[in-house]
Parts: C-alpha cells; sequence; structure tokens
C-alpha cells in the first residue's frame, strides 16, 4: 500500500475517485433532459454564475453536460475495456500455456489483426454495425482485443514455465485446472494494469470515433461528442473545447499515473 | 461610400431577391480592372464527376460552370436570354425551335462552333447510354436539323413547354466540340471563360484563361479551387491570406467575418431549399394526420435561427422566390405543440407511441444541428426521435438508394426551374422521389404542366402543386439558405460571380487588385 | 538461420491473412460508390449501367481471385474515384507520408529521449512526475484537438506555418517540410508519452549497472556517464519502441492528415473510405497494414541483431 504513496500515485488515486464519483452520483442528481435542455438566448456564452462553465452553440449548459457526459465516455471505456479482455483472456492464456501449434495459429490471427491500425478495424466496424453506444463499445472493444490478447499470451508464456507450473503439471493436474488456478492468478496483474492503460486510449478512442461522426450520436452527452462540437469554435468559443478537453485530460491523465503506479507495484519484471 | 459599406448594404438579403448580384460595373468606375494574377479559392465540396452531362452535384457544376457555356441561359430574373446563340425563335405551335448561333465561338481547342457541335452535344446529352441527368429533357425531340454550319433547328414530336428554359442549365444546353464526349470525364471542354488544366481528386482544380472566349478573356490568369470541406481550416486558410476566397462560409462566422476589415463577405439569396423528409413507405407517415402533425411540432423560424444563425428565410413553397410560380398564399403551419399531439392521438399515435429514427448527414453539418433543435420539439410532442448521423456515401445509398430510412433531411441546390423541381422531386415516376409520394394530384398537375405552352398557365398549375404539397403535408418545406463568400479586399468585382441559378460561380468579371 | 526463415514464413503467411481480412472487412462496409460518382441528381439505368462495368456485381469469390490475381501481377486496378492506377497513386502519396512518419518520430524522439533522461535520472523525485505528466499530456487528448489548437496558434496566430496543403518535395523541398511541420508536431506529442516512459524505464535499468558505477569511479563526469555511456546503451531499445508505434502512427494519420488537407496515404484512405471506392480502400488498407506488419518485423530482427541474449525461437 505504501508504494502507492508517491506523488505520483496520489495523484492518479484523487483524479480517478474524483471522476468515478462524478460519474456515479451526477446523473442520479441531475436529470437527463437538462443535458439537452437548449436556451437559443445564451448561445456559446462563457462562464459566468448562471452558467459556471459557460454554454455551447446551442445554449447548452456546459458543466451539466460534462457531469452526464462522464457516465457516458466512462462506461463504453469500460464496457469495451472489459469486452476486450474477456475476449482476448482466452486466447491469450490458451495460446501461451500450450505454446506450439495453437500458440502459432493463435498468434498468426493476431499478428495479423495487430497490423491493422485500431482506429482503422474501430471506423469499418462502426461502419458496418451503424453509429450508437453499444456499437461503438463492439467496435473499440474489437479493436482493442488482438493487443491485450498479445499481452496476456506473453504473460502466460512465462508463468507456464514456473517451477510451480512444472510441478503442478508432474503431479496429474488438468491443464484447464493448472490454468484456472495457477496461471490466471499470476498473469492478472499484468491484465489490470494492461487494462488501467487501455481504458486512457479507449476514452480517446472514443473521441476519435466522434469526430468521424461514428461514436456515440447526439444531443447525447459524452466528451467525445463534446470535443467535435467545439472544434470549429476553438477561437471564438475556447471554453466549449476545454471543458470536455480537461475532463478527458485529466481522466486519461489519471488513468496512466495510476496505471504507472500499478505497474510499478504489480509487475515483478519492473521490480 | 466605402467598398465594405456599399457591399453590406447591398447584399442585405433576407426576401430581397438577389441584390448585387447583376449591378452595373459604372459604379467601379474608381477601380479600373486589370489582367493577371491566379485566384485560389477554397472551395467547400469536393468535385465529383467532371463530365458536364453526367454530372448531378451541386459542386461539380459549381466549378464547370467557367468552363462551359450553353446554348441559352437566364437573367436575374430568369427569363430565357441567348448564350452561345445570338437569337433563337420559337414556332407558334411550340413543336419547332430555331437557334441562330454566334459566329466565331471558339472552344479550348482551338476549334470553332458550328451547329454540328450543338447537334452532337443534343444527341449525347439525350442518349441513354451517356447517362446524363437531364436526358429526359430531349425525350420529345425529334430531330435536330443542321440547315447551315450556324443554324439549328430542333423539331418536335410533342409540346415540351419546359424545353427551353430547361436548356438553360449546362446539364442540358451546354455544347461541347464534336467528339469530345469520351474524354470529357478527365478532361472537360466547352466554349468556356477558363480552360480545364487539372484535377487532383480532393485536392485543386486548376483552370487557366481562354484567351477567345466569345464574350471577351477573363482578367484572372488562373483558377485553382481547392478543395477544403474542413469549415474551420477553410477559415483559417482565408484569414492567413493563403485562399483568395472561399465559398460556403461557415453559417455561425458570417457575422464575424462581416466585421472584419481585413475581409469582404458577399451573401446571396437564395443558395438551396432545405425540407424534412418522411418516408411514405413508412407506415405511420402513410397517414397525412401524422406528417402534418409533424409540420405542427416544428418552428420553422426558431429552427431556422437556430441551425442556420439567422442565415436564411422561412418559406413554405420550395420555388424559387423570384420566380413566377412561386406560390404566394401560402404559409407555414405555426408551431402548435398540443394541435399535434391531439392530432397524433386521432392518428392513432397517442404520446410516447412513436419511435422515430432521423438520419442526418454530417455532410451537413447544420443538419446535424437542426436535428438536435428537433429532438426536444418532438419530445414534447411525445414523439421520441433518435439522431443516425451518416456519411455523405452512407446518406446516398441509405436514404437516396435503397429508401432505408423513415425521417431525415435534405437541399436541393440550382432546381430554379419549376418542371425540373416539382416533376423530378414529387412526381410518383421522378427520379429523385426518394421518399416514395405518391400523388395523383401531383401526378396529374405535373404532366399537365410540361404540355402547356402558356406561361402564366403553367405558373398557376406549379401553384396548385405547391398547394397540394402544403396540404398533404408530404414534406416538410423549411427555407431558402444564403449563399455566402468571404474574400480578401483586394479581389474585385465579387458582384458578378453568382450565377443567377444561386449556385453556380463564375469567374469571367472577376479580378484581383495588384 | 531457422529464426529468420521461419520469421520470413510467417510474413507470407500473415500477408495473405491481411489480405483475406481486408478484402473482408471492405466488403461488409455499407455505401455505394456508383451513387458516389454519380451524384445525388443522376438517372437509374446510369448508376446500374455503371456498377455493372465496375464489377460490383461479381460473386465475392471472383471479386477477390481478381483482385489478389491482379495485385500478383502489379496491376493494382484503378481508383474508381480518382480515375488513375492504385499503384501510381500509393507511390505518390506514400512520399508524403514517410515525410511525415519520419518528421513526427523525430520531434518525439527530441522530446521523448531528454524527458525520460532526466526522469531516470531523478527517479521518483519531483521531477520524475513534472517529467511524466508532461509526456502525458501529449496523449491526455485525441491528436486532432492537438491538430486544431497547432492550427489556430501557429497558423492562424503566429502566421509561421502553413494551415493546410501539401507541396511536392520536387517543387520545393523547403516548402513541403513547412506544410508537413503542424501535423508532425501534433502527432508528435502523441507518440512521446509511451517513449518517454520507455526511455525513463530502460536508463533506471542501465544506470543501476556495473559499467555505469565503474565510470563513475573512473571520475567521468555525470554529464559524461549520463548522455556517453548510458544513453549510447538505451537508444536501441527505445527505437525498437519507436518502430513499434508505427501501427499507431498510421492510425492516427488518417484523421490528422484529412483535418490538414496534407494528401498522404492518411488522407487517401480517408477519401476512400469516405466515398467508399473499394478497389482503393483494398489497396491502402492491405498496404498500410503491409507496412505495419513489416515494420513489425524489422524491429524484431534488429532486436536480435542489437541484443544477442535474445532467445532465438
Amino acid at each position: 500500500m505504501k508504494r502507492f504513496l508517491t506523488t505520483k500515485g496520489l495523484i492518479g488515486i484523487i483524479l480517478l475517485t474524483v471522476i468515478g464519483l462524478i460519474a456515479i452520483i451526477g446523473p442520479m442528481v441531475i436529470p437527463a433532459e437538462a443535458g439537452t435542455a437548449m436556451d437559443m438566448t445564451a448561445r456559446r456564452s462563457p462562464p459566468s454564475l448562471k452558467h459556471l462553465f459557460g454554454t455551447d452553440q446551442l445554449g447548452r449548459d456546459l458543466l451539466i453536460r460534462v457531469i452526464l457526459g462522464a457516465r457516458t465516455s466512462l462506461q463504453i471505456a469500460v464496457s469495451a475495456v472489459v469486452m476486450s479482455i474477456v475476449l482476448g483472456l482466452p486466447l491469450g492464456l490458451i495460446s501461451g500455456y500450450f505454446g506450439g501449434r495453437i500458440d502459432n495459429v493463435l498468434m498468426r490471427l493476431v499478428d495479423t489483426l495487430l497490423a491493422f491500425p485500431a482506429l482503422l478495424l474501430a471506423l469499418t466496424i462502426s461502419a458496418v454495425l451503424g453509429p450508437n453506444v453499444q456499437n461503438t463499445i463492439i467496435a473499440i472493444g474489437v479493436a482493442f482485443t488482438p493487443f491485450l490478447a498479445r499481452i496476456i499470451r506473453g504473460e502466460a508464456l512465462r508463468v507456464a514455465q514456473m517451477p510451480y507450473v512444472e510441478a503442478a503439471r508432474s503431479s496429474g493436474t488438468t491443464d484447464s485446472m493448472i490454468m484456472v488456478r495457477h496461471v490466471l492468478p499470476n498473469i492478472l496483474p499484468a491484465v489490470i494494469v494492461q487494462g488501467t492503460i487501455s481504458l486512457a486510449f479507449a476514452i480517446l478512442a472514443e473521441a476519435g470515433l466522434s469526430f468521424l461522426g461514428l461514436g456515440t450520436q447526439p444531443p447525447a452527452a459524452s466528451w467525445g461528442l463534446m470535443i467535435q462540437a467545439s472544434r470549429d469554435q476553438l477561437d471564438i468559443a475556447p471554453w466549449t473545447a476545454l471543458v470536455p478537453g480537461l475532463a478527458v485530460a485529466r481522466t486519461v491523465l489519471g488513468l496512466n499515473m495510476f496505471g504507472d503506479v500499478l505497474r510499478d507495484i504489480l509487475d515483478p519484471r519492473s521490480k | 461610400m466605402k467598398r465594405r459599406d456599399f457591399l453590406r448594404n447591398s447584399t442585405a438579403v433576407l426576401g430581397g431577391g438577389f441584390a448585387g448580384a447583376n449591378l452595373p460595373m459604372a459604379l467601379w468606375a474608381q477601380d479600373t480592372p486589370v489582367s493577371g494574377g491566379t485566384l485560389i479559392w477554397g472551395h467547400s465540396e469536393t468535385t465529383q464527376n467532371l463530365d458536364m452531362h453526367q454530372t448531378g452535384t451541386a459542386s461539380s457544376g459549381r466549378v464547370l460552370q467557367n468552363i462551359h457555356s450553353s446554348i441559352v441561359t437566364v437573367d436575374t430574373d430568369l427569363n430565357v436570354i441567348p448564350g452561345l446563340c445570338e437569337s433563337f425563335e420559337v414556332a407558334p405551335d411550340g413543336l419547332s425551335y430555331t437557334f441562330k448561333l454566334r459566329p466565331n465561338v471558339k472552344f479550348h481547342n482551338g476549334a470553332v462552333m458550328t451547329s454540328a457541335d450543338v447537334k452532337y452535344s443534343f444527341d449525347r446529352c439525350k442518349d441513354p447510354a451517356t447517362g446524363a441527368v437531364n436526358f429526359e429533357v430531349f425525350n420529345s425531340v425529334a430531330a435536330i436539323e443542321t440547315p447551315d454550319d450556324l443554324t439549328v433547328i430542333i423539331k418536335m414530336s410533342a409540346v415540351n413547354a419546359p424545353f427551353l428554359s430547361r436548356l438553360a442549365e449546362n446539364g442540358a444546353g451546354v455544347v461541347m466540340p464534336v467528339d469530345s464526349g469520351p474524354t470529357q470525364g478527365t478532361n472537360p471542354m466547352g466554349a468556356g471563360p477558363f480552360k480545364f488544366v487539372s484535377y487532383e481528386v480532393g485536392t485543386v482544380v486548376k483552370m487557366a484563361r481562354h484567351e477567345e472566349y466569345w464574350d471577351g478573356p477573363a482578367y484572372l490568369d488562373a483558377v485553382e479551387a481547392r478543395e477544403i470541406t474542413e469549415p474551420t481550416t477553410r477559415l483559417t486558410g482565408l484569414r492567413t491570406g493563403e485562399l483568395h476566397m472561399i465559398n460556403d462560409i461557415p453559417l455561425d462566422r458570417v457575422g464575424e467575418l462581416e466585421g472584419d476589415a481585413a475581409l469582404q463577405v458577399k451573401k446571396w439569396f437564395p443558395l438551396n431549399f432545405d425540407f424534412v423528409n418522411m418516408n411514405h413507405t413508412f407506415e405511420p407517415f402513410q397517414n397525412p394526420k401524422v406528417r402534418v402533425a409533424f409540420d405542427m411540432i416544428i418552428d420553422k423560424e426558431a429552427l431556422m435561427q437556430g441551425a442556420l444563425w439567422g442565415q436564411g428565410a422561412t418559406t413554405a413553397s420550395p420555388s424559387f422566390p423570384t420566380s413566377a410560380s412561386y406560390n404566394k398564399d401560402l404559409t407555414q403551419r405555426p408551431q402548435d405543440i398540443e394541435g399535434a399531439k391531439a392530432l397524433l392521438a386521432e392518428a392513432g399515435y397517442p404520446e410516447g407511441t412513436l419511435n422515430i429514427v432521423f438520419k442526418a448527414t454530417t455532410n451537413y453539418p447544420y443538419h446535424v444541428e437542426s436535428a438536435q433543435i428537433l429532438v426536444e420539439w418532438f419530445k414534447a410532442a411525445g414523439v421520441n426521435l433518435t439522431i443516425e448521423q451518416l456519411t455523405w456515401a452512407d446518406w446516398l445509398s441509405q436514404c437516396w438508394v435503397d429508401k432505408d430510412y423513415q425521417m431525415t433531411m435534405m437541399n436541393f441546390f440550382t432546381l430554379w426551374e419549376p418542371d425540373f423541381l416539382y416533376y423530378s422531386v414529387w412526381n410518383s415516376t421522378g427520379a429523385f422521389n426518394y421518399r416514395a409520394v405518391k400523388d395523383p394530384v401531383i401526378d396529374d398537375l405535373t404532366a399537365k404542366a410540361r404540355i402547356t405552352v402558356d406561361d402564366a398557365a403553367r405558373a398557376d398549375i406549379y401553384k396548385a402543386v405547391q398547394k397540394q404539397i402544403w396540404d398533404e403535408s408530404h414534406d416538410i418545406i423549411l427555407w431558402f439558405r444564403n449563399g455566402t463568400i468571404g474574400a480578401q479586399t483586394k479581389v474585385m468585382g465579387l458582384d458578378t460571380v453568382v450565377h443567377p441559378n444561386g449556385s453556380n460561380l463564375n469567374f469571367h468579371k472577376v479580378w484581383l487588385q495588384a | 538461420m531457422t529464426y529468420i526463415l521461419n520469421r520470413l514464413l510467417s510474413v507470407i503467411l500473415t500477408l495473405f491473412l491481411i489480405t483475406l481480412v481486408t478484402f473482408a472487412v471492405t466488403n461488409i462496409l455499407p455505401g455505394d460508390v456508383a451513387m458516389m460518382i454519380m451524384g445525388t441528381q443522376s438517372n437509374p439505368e446510369a448508376l446500374a449501367g455503371l456498377r455493372e462495368s465496375l464489377g460490383l456485381n461479381d460473386p465475392l469469390l471472383v471479386q477477390y481471385g481478381r483482385w489478389i490475381g491482379g495485385m500478383l501481377s502489379g496491376d493494382w486496378g484503378n481508383s474508381l474515384i480518382f480515375k488513375k492506377p492504385i499503384a501510381e497513386l500509393l507511390a505518390q502519396k506514400a512520399v508524403a507520408s514517410a515525410i511525415i512518419v519520419v518528421m513526427s518520430m523525430t520531434i518525439a524522439l527530441a522530446m521523448a529521449v531528454p524527458l525520460g533522461v532526466w526522469a531516470a535520472v531523478h527517479r521518483d523525485k519531483w521531477q520524475d512526475t513534472v517529467s511524466s505528466t508532461s509526456a502525458l499530456m501529449g496523449v491526455s487528448l485525441p491528436d486532432f484537438f492537438w491538430g486544431i489548437v497547432m492550427i489556430l496558434v501557429f497558423a492562424r496566430w503566429l502566421g509561421w506555418f502553413p494551415s493546410s496543403g501539401f507541396v511536392e518535395p520536387s517543387v520545393d523541398f523547403m516548402g513541403t517540410l513547412r506544410h508537413a511541420f503542424l501535423p508532425s508536431l501534433a502527432l508528435g506529442l502523441g507518440l512521446m508519452a509511451h517513449l518517454t516512459r520507455m526511455t525513463r524505464s530502460t536508463m533506471t535499468g542501465i544506470l543501476s549497472q556495473e559499467f555505469i558505477r565503474v565510470a563513475r569511479a573512473k571520475g567521468l563526469s555525470e554529464r559524461t556517464v549520463i548522455w556517453r555511456y548510458a544513453l549510447a546503451n538505451a537508444i536501441g531499445p527505445v527505437i525498437t519502441i519507436a518502430g513499434l508505434q508505427i501501427g499507431y502512427l498510421f492510425g492516427s494519420i488518417i484523421v490528422m492528415e484529412f483535418l490538414f488537407s496534407y494528401t498522404g496515404m492518411g488522407w487517401l484512405t480517408y477519401q476512400a473510405l469516405l466515398n467508399r471506392d473499394l478497389p482503393l480502400i483494398q489497396a491502402t488498407v492491405f498496404v498500410i497494414a503491409a507496412v505495419v506488419m513489416l515494420t513489425n518485423l524489422a524491429v524484431d530482427l534488429l532486436y536480435v541483431v542489437i541484443d544477442p541474449r535474445i532467445k532465438l525461437g
């Protein structure tokens, strides 16, 4: 626990806690309608007492939207990363544990997919399925899978050569038992570290898809969509970009810092 | 009076028709035009097909206007006037047209235009194998005769009242050199003020002055139409001086540019009309009560202020505002949410039972803004609207070709000619009837207009068509949008640049101050 | 040697798989290229004719065979919207992108290496936090966002660089570099976070090694020890990581080149996707995937050469 208490770890934890609380509590106290309520007499009004963070091009309150957007963006990021872990874990585990031909076949597939830039994959999947929140999750989740499978496979390969796995094998424990009992718990730290950092990338990926019109659909509030909408008013209404931009930046920063510290603690090789 | 003030005053446009488009050059006496220079134009859209007959997009037409000339054209009041012909004559029975061509009109390849070129061009447009957008203009043409080099006589098998005015658009009336057809798509060639030089798709179209243009050579040495679809990038390019002018100033920035002394803004009205579409094959929209109720949900003026930032004027009729067929008696239904609710309940769709997907294309950002405003009003009326954004390619294939949509929104450019407008868009067999409107009254009227020679009678028929569209609320007509150009102050002659059709740009009389 | 042979064999297999994935993925894309070419105000017969002549109605297997056959024989077909041979387009645009890739990588390394070294030298102190926080700033916002900021600051307000476009290097080489700079800078910001982190961890490892202690004991200045001895050993792994970032970079240039109207491979890919130009989508996606894969291979092989301790097999 002590190692979390570096400057970096502390900042990371504080950032994530605040944002997590906002994402959970915000939508409980703010009705969803408030996020789309427009005031055409107050379009692009700068931060004031009435609108603490200002308003966007349709006169919507940015404070309310950035709070509601926290939930949308985190929901997409977390679901997508969970999905890529669920898909990538068995792939990587089996590949790394058994090695040999299975490994060869599976890794060829993963290598093939890895050669396609994740954004390109997500773009295509999203274009095929049609744009909405679920499909955004699927697109990002699938696009991230090969990467996670690769990492997990490497870990599984390392753990599979450990003496205690050898011992279990020679004592006749079944392969599936060894994988669940011995390999899985030992690669979990690496998965958690990678998952944390992937969350950051997933938030950025959501923004990227929204930039191209393929992510969350308006008028819903999501950080990516808000940044996208602000892009052609950055010079005349910088707050419309700064509000969601800082929200994304803070979250991504928090995740990365937390991930770094996690890695220092959990990843045996970095000690 | 300062130039900027003058421009602003002359282009106070709402409902004002073509202010500024055709002012006499004498007003500019203090500035004597000089030759030379390359105009760098930041074009808002990507040019698609360069073949004037085949192209169906406003973006290509806007560029090709400089390369081609038509046999006839229109003045600012949309009267048909001679173009490449010196005069034209219509027989009293409406069954033959005689064109006397201008002598010594030179094509870009140096050849002199003759009646053979006209015949070749019209035959090419008529031939279904060409895939011309306007092929049906020539449907009732029986024969094209060329008694001498400068005379063309067109014999009709039946009366086709809109024939002459349809020829005033380049898509039908363009004259190309004989046998140039196969290369028009890659190397468009005509008799316009500028020669085509090169095209890098999605990047730039380059054109150079045609020294032997029949109406006198242009001032500019060359025009470079750089395709910059990102509005911010286009605006920045103008501000940094990398571009001389841009068309389609982002709507929310027009006011800001007007207040900038380093730039001039030209506005005109209208650029295009917009309407909300309901798919007539989707069950709820087969009931006119639902369509009317939807019309009542929308506050058009507020929507226009919201999405266009006031850069337009609402209208109940899609007819060109200055044209004779514009039905001035129609007014838009005012917003009445309670009335709409009652009407929807009557139609069997009480509050909370209608869930509609609204497909909006990101190609027109103001469509996406409109959709977001609509969502709020429809919510108040108990209708749940969900937005789906589509790229232009996806919109075209889903909405236009497959008719796979419930509700959407679109705009049309250059449809000032009422036959082209009403027959194509609302006749049940019309080429642009992507809403599957099937109204026997409109079908009859649009067919009847084609054989009605008397102009006033024909205008009345189109007014009746507009009334029928409004009564049945086949589509919800919203507004005419302003056209805008932003330019450096050294770009001169901008008042001559917009074609009367409101969409095409012509740089013949534009010049750059040294 | 067997290792290298094996790797090469698997490269061919992977290339084949890449063609399969590319073809499958591009063919399930919705959209209609004939419509894009002709525009809304076009007539249905002409559209049908165009679709037929483009071969869009043939069975998929036939289309795949035609595509592979063409590629193997050097005929990559024509782009439907550009109406030019695809091979010619690719050759032309690849140069533009190569410039951006090299430039953004250079910028990223120029920022990341000093930052990473600084962090490693002052490990777990405030300098470490400042270094990683500033490195992370770049990756904390979507790269298109940085692109817009660059346009506003360096083109609009300062006027130092052009806001958009591309100039052929054969026409004006300095112009090419000026046009490439802003997109490269925006991309470099995104790349540098990971590179900084890798520099830091590699340097940390090296600084704790015996030969560094020996060098210090010899009385060499701290500066010489760090920049001459330690960094020389760390640079290999860092460059390896840079190579592995190519995949990420190729994803980012799609958006960035579009934003800057910089006509390279990313721009070409986006135009192809936007216009549903199937032959061109297939070609660009295939080339990007192949380049990424081959770069990864080169990095792997390089690694073997640099570091003989890597177990082969």
